[in-house]
């Protein structure tokens, strides 16, 4: 049983904030500007990113609504009724309550009844885990359609008052703290939806989803990116276990962080993950017309594109396509929103046959994920 | 010799004159994926993971290197060894091997340098026997190289070449930054990415001299298989005592 990608959608809340003006929407702790912005933000080299809170750092747009626009919009550029949708499979590192799991949100913001649900919790990766799941339960020919919605609203946890809240810190302590801040230049907000199908559409493009692999290395690496510590290697509570939530926030287990040293492993496991692939020969990079890489940063990019060409396992650069630089880094998202701007862009002329490789890798603790999809023509 | 994927850019741009042979090609891709998996499973290594979380100490590095010399000692005597055992149809690699050999076969000395500036006695270093790991791994070397026309070594090569190249990369400075030692005390560590670019170059040409069908890439990536095994091994046991 073949399955499609047969319609996308994406929602960028807001208007798209500028470089400079960054630090006016999730705030200057304690009024001072940061060190650290122009740097981290000329090394990943994104122009443009949205985000889901105001100038006075007020939620202008929950993440369950994002998600709804986005699912919203696929779903109205379909060929299918919405009653068709069997499974309604949702990915986000944090939605807006801790429980109950955010495709329940969803799926009551879309009205849809009595489907099969599933959330799915990570970071980037997250939205092809969600999207595997939804595919396979295609595959098994248990559902006609499903929906899978990635969504992000990082700025909440980016925004001023959650540093200056975080007294007793190592934020607090150091004059830079470099992982504390690192993500704070990087993510931004937004939401992306695909649906998939057990036929193409009868007009236009759709994208056969070949296969979707993954490999988490997280038994062999310490936590790279994370929230629900304090970031300290003798303390080993996370959030909950402080007495109060208050005692959490103090002590900066709230607070998203990145290791930054760590982060070469995720590339490296990213060849490793490919030439594993290529070894099977479940992937062939000479065959790979578009390749879809949710890169973090600019930076990524050549290292990845370095790292590759020396495996000997090199895709050209002038076959990468991505709205990074326009869109920003919405984790989750990412992927969903680079698909559907993908299959709009002029920049790229789609033909029936064509291969795509998209690739989501995962700092948190270590899982790269990849899927081919194949262009389909009616 | 070859950084393994640890310097991966380098090599290949370093490689861009050398055309491999298919066979060479595909286990150099091989020999990839064994050198990251062994990378990764580093990590693991108690004393190692110190070294990612923060909390490596002075301690740690006076053991690490009590038990390194070893390795360094023996390592020296087992590629001498695979050189005498290539016969003359392969004179060539004979010969990159003993000059090979010519430069790092004294580096246990550097090794003691570093181990009495980071404030060791040198009596310890030198009365340190060989561990259960390296024990394990000088065996299997030495076995190995014995046997006519050795040329399931380059496997070895990689891994222990590469792994020399990773210290300098990523050990030496964040030891310094961690413990408060002064390059004095990673000397070893850091010597080993100078020679790196000549290495590669030679490690390249004996790969795609010697690795001609598939019999000799499965033997040389299994060899790199067991030696990244056994050397972790090594690194596994440097914090248990021989009673």
């Amino acid at each position: 049983m073949s399955v499609y990608i047969t319609s996308t959608g994406a929602f960028l809340p807001g208007p798209p904030i500028a470089v400079e003006e960054v630090e006016g929407v999730l705030g200057a702790i304690h009024g001072k500007p940061s060190w650290l912005r122009v740097q981290i933000q000329k090394s990943n080299k994104i122009q443009t990113r949205h985000y889901a809170i105001d100038k006075n750092q007020q939620t202008t747009h929950s993440n369950t609504l994002m998600a709804t626009n986005a699912a919203s919009e696929c779903l109205d550029r379909s060929y299918i009724s919405r009653d068709k949708v069997g499974m309604l499979a949702v990915a986000t590192t944090q939605g807006d309550h801790p429980a109950p799991g955010m495709a329940s949100m969803v799926q009551a913001e879309l009205g849809l009844p009595e489907l099969e649900i599933l959330t799915a919790h990570g970071i980037c990766s997250s939205s092809m885990m969600a999207l595997k799941a939804a595919w396979n339960s295609l595959r098994l020919e248990e559902h006609e359609a499903a929906l899978v919605v990635s969504s992000e609203l990082a700025s909440r946890l980016l925004k001023k008052q959650r540093y200056e809240a975080a007294t007793k810190s190592t934020f607090a302590e150091k004059s830079v703290d470099f992982n504390t801040e690192f993500l704070r230049w990087m993510l931004s907000d937004g939401a992306g939806a695909l649906l998939l199908q057990n036929r193409p559409a009868p007009k236009g493009v759709s994208l056969r989803i070949d296969w979707v692999r993954g490999f988490s290395h997280a038994h062999a690496f310490p936590t790279c990116m994370s929230v629900g510590s304090a970031g300290r290697v003798d303390d080993e509570r996370t959030w909950q276990d402080y007495d109060t939530y208050a005692d959490a926030e103090t002590a900066g287990a709230l607070l998203m962080r990145q290791d930054v040293r760590l982060l070469d492993n995720i590339l490296r496991m990213g060849v490793d993950g490919y030439l594993r692939l290529a070894e099977e020969g479940v992937s062939k990079p000479a065959e790979v017309d578009h390749f879809l890489c949710h890169y973090s940063s600019h930076q990524f990019k050549d290292k990845i594109l370095e790292l590759l060409d020396a495996a000997g396992v090199g895709i050209p650069e002038e076959r990468w396509w991505t709205n990074l630089y326009t869109r920003g880094n919405t984790g989750a998202a990412s992927l969903f929103i680079m698909i559907d701007e993908f299959l709009r862009t002029d920049e790229v002329e789609l033909s029936e046959g064509q291969t795509i490789l998209c690739f989501v890798p995962e700092s948190g603790r270590f899982n790269t994920t990849y899927m081919q999809l194949t262009v389909v023509k009616q | 010799m070859i950084g393994g994927v640890s310097n991966i850019s380098k090599s290949n741009q370093e490689a861009e004159g050398i055309n491999l042979n298919p066979n060479a090609q595909k286990c150099l891709q091989q020999l990839l994926r064994v050198w990251l998996g062994f990378e990764r499973d580093l990590s693991t290594v108690p004393l190692l993971r110190r070294i990612d979380l923060g909390t490596y100490t002075i301690e740690d590095h006076l053991c690490l290197l009590r038990n390194l010399r070893q390795q360094v000692i023996e390592g020296a005597r087992w590629i001498t060894r695979a050189a005498s055992s290539f016969d003359r149809n392969h004179a060539e690699i004979r010969s990159t091997i003993i000059s090979h050999a010519v430069d790092e076969h004294r580096d246990y000395e550097l090794l003691e340098q570093d181990y009495v500036a980071s404030g060791g006695k040198i009596e310890d270093i030198l009365g340190m026997e060989r561990n259960i790991g390296s024990e394990a791994l000088h065996g299997y070397l030495m076995h190995r190289s014995s046997r006519q026309n050795p040329i399931d070594l380059l496997g070895a090569m990689w891994i222990i070449e590469g792994l020399g190249e990773k210290m300098a990369r990523s050990w030496a400075e964040r030891i310094q930054e961690l413990t408060g030692l002064t390059e004095d005390s990673t000397r070893f560590m850091s010597y080993h990415g100078h020679n790196d670019g000549d290495h590669m170059l030679r490690f390249y040409a004996m790969l795609d001299e010697v690795c001609v069908d598939e019999m000799a890439t499965s033997s040389i990536v299994k060899t790199s298989k067991v030696v990244a095994r056994l050397y972790r091994l090594q690194l596994e046991e440097v914090e248990h005592g021989l009673e």
